[in-house]
């Protein structure tokens, strides 16, 4: 603060001379910045551009449509199709919602209204340091801890329900997409518990309050304000979820089992869009299986810019745009 | 729905105590039930990693070149880890102050674009951001470098660093911001020496996360870094990281050795993720304590 020290005498300085160094100094200002924004905005167009033009091989051979449907993912037999692997990003990340959603929304709900209010900022990031752990690790864990103490009951699952529906029956290995789901509502439910927090605390104070003056009990809070004006938020949270789902790799790779193909049943072994990509990157030596990979990650852009530009619309059209929490 | 407040708020009876009741036992429940794997996972991870940490040679030697021999530290893999995310931190910091200050000093519809392009980038996964470093700058160069990996790290942490610096300098009080005007400041003044410093906690906040971000990162480095088991410096070699060195021990998990180089690795980088982490959210703590006594 010796600045005010340095200042030119006011009359040694007219005030056009004064205002042509401003000028100036906004204008280099204004340049760097817009050299450096223009910059990062057309290196990062030019990246996307890019990663489409290393995959065209890929669908000029299968089309476009025919290598999303494909169902065979043969290297070996340079023949490829992304669908088991869209399928079993769906239906992990699907799993992992059906799992996080009410656990999130409940998290949110203790900590706006619930907790002590002396409790809910400690408690808060507690539940923020569950998104601080490295996916690698969780996957660590998920391999070594996870999987084998879920063994139980996935088997009580598949030898009674998995009886009459296919679809929770066995095989029962281990490693599958019932686990990568687990694993990704774990990593989830911070984000979605964030999002749903910020929004249910930004409902209006007086009719929580006219509630209570009502005689109502805290659950009829949540029933009849919190949850109805926070609906909109919520499914944006749930969206911005189903986004990080889907591209979540690490430690989905290291607990999905690695199956090229479609596992019937949830207890199955088999791939996401980004846990096939990562898995066989590094050993990709057959004709065209380097660009198929890198197509399959043009389909996870895809399908992620849409899911986030979704959450972001909702968001913007029901809570007036607020950034913060994304 | 509000017409039959009278139905819904009758006199509290004991069922409707009940269910509220319920709701706080399950609200608790569901409070729990999220903590249990981040007890669980970082118990696990200290008890079996820390007797390798204890020892200095975990730090400063390098892997044997079979995983399954044993002896041998992560030295390569810390250094790489430090190294890379350094790098991406001097690329995206001044990066994403400008176009955060850019979208609030200019505005207009480049900075509605440049936004638009972060706000997309931010939930991208990572693994998708490997992919653009590998087809434009490994394949470019013609091989795996730790600078590509670099470069990924730095797109990773660019929207966390734009979006809180945004927010921050959208924050400044008004009248400051009007005190910079009067007293006639020139524009890129009044953010370089009024608005910047004033946010200062929670631009550095936004940093640290951004750092804890990148640093704990797999995905992207396995098409950019690649990984290297020998120690190195130099940016134009392949690398090694931690989460690298985790994840590829951890595959080989059935040899004793391996595992327990990827526990002691692991326990490494949760402490200092976690480290970086926690500092960040201590300034911003720390910010709003001093903004709630004025």
């Amino acid at each position: 603060m010796t600045e005010s020290a340095g200042l030119p005498e006011p009359n040694a300085l007219g005030l056009g001379g004064l205002r042509r160094r401003r000028w100036t100094g906004d204008l280099t200002f204004r340049a760097v910045l817009s050299v450096l924004t223009v910059a990062i905005t057309a290196i990062l167009g030019v990246m996307m551009v890019e990663s489409f033009i290393s995959a065209s091989p890929v669908y000029q051979k299968f089309g476009i449509i025919g290598f999303v449907t494909g169902g065979t993912w043969a290297p070996s037999f340079t023949v490829y199709g992304a669908w088991a692997f869209i399928y079993g990003t769906l239906l992990t990340s699907l799993l992992a919602l059906v799992i996080a959603v009410p656990v999130s929304v409940l998290i949110a709900l203790l900590l706006t209204e619930l907790a002590p209010a002396r409790l809910r900022a400690p408690l808060g990031i507690a539940v923020d340091l569950l998104a601080a752990v490295p996916s690698v690790v969780y996957g660590l864990w998920g391999l070594l801890v996870l999987v084998p103490a879920m063994r139980p009951l996935e088997q009580g699952i598949a030898g009674t329900l998995g009886r009459v529906i296919p679809f929770f029956g066995p095989p029962t290995p281990g490693s599958s997409y019932f686990a990568a789901g687990v694993i990704l509502a774990v990593m989830i439910v911070p984000i979605v518990s964030a999002v749903t927090r910020e929004v249910f605390a930004s409902t209006p104070r007086l009719q929580r309050e006219a509630v209570l003056a009502l005689g109502g009990t805290r659950w009829d809070v949540a029933r009849t304000v919190t949850l109805p004006i926070g609906r909109a938020g919520l499914l944006a949270a749930v969206v911005l979820g189903l986004g990080r789902a889907m591209g979540e790799t690490i430690a989905v790779t290291m607990v999905i089992g690695n199956s090229d193909n479609i596992g019937k049943s949830i207890f199955s072994p088999g791939f996401t869009l980004a846990s096939v990509i990562a898995n066989e990157f590094n050993e990709a030596t057959e004709t065209l299986h380097p660009e198929a990979l890198i197509a399959l990650g043009t389909v996870l852009l895809v399908m992620s810019v849409l899911v986030n530009g979704a959450a972001i619309a909702i968001r913007n059209r029901f809570t007036g745009g607020s950034r913060s929490g994304f | 729905m509000a017409s039959d407040v009278a139905t819904v708020f009758a006199p509290t009876s004991a069922g409707r105590r009940r269910k509220a009741r319920l709701f706080v036992i399950l609200a608790a429940a569901a409070f729990i039930l999220a903590l249990i794997p981040l007890i669980a996972v970082f118990g696990y991870i200290f008890v079996n990693g820390v007797h390798s940490l204890l020892s200095i040679d975990f730090l400063i030697q390098d892997p044997p070149a079979d995983l399954s021999a044993t002896g041998g530290g992560v030295r390569n893999a810390l250094i790489g880890t430090l190294e890379m995310t350094g790098l991406a931190t001097l690329i995206a910091v001044p990066i994403g102050l400008a176009v955060a200050v850019f979208a609030i000093e200019v505005g207009g519809g480049l900075a509605r674009a440049a936004r638009f392009l972060i706000d997309v980038l931010a939930g991208l996964p990572s693994i998708v951001v490997g992919i653009f470093v590998y087809t434009s700058v490994v394949v470019t160069q013609g091989h795996f470098s730790g600078l590509a990996g670099s470069l990924a790290l730095a797109i990773v942490m660019l929207p966390v660093v734009t979006v809180s610096a945004e927010e921050i300098l959208r924050l400044t009080p008004r009248p400051i911001a009007e005190g910079a005007r009067a007293l006639g400041l020139a524009r890129w003044r009044a953010v370089l020496s009024v608005f910047v410093p004033i946010g200062l906690s929670g631009i550095v906040t936004g940093i640290l996360l951004g750092v804890s971000r990148a640093i704990g990162e797999t995905a992207p480095l396995i098409f950019t870094s690649l990984g290297n088991n020998f120690f190195t410096l130099d940016i134009n070699q392949p690398m090694q990281a931690l989460p690298l060195l985790i994840y590829r021990n951890a595959l080989n998990s059935g040899f004793a050795t391996a595992r327990d180089r990827a526990f002691g690795a692991a326990l490494l980088l949760i402490i200092i993720v976690f480290g970086f982490n926690l500092v960040g959210r201590w300034l911003t703590a720390r910010r709003r304590l001093a903004g709630s006594s004025r």
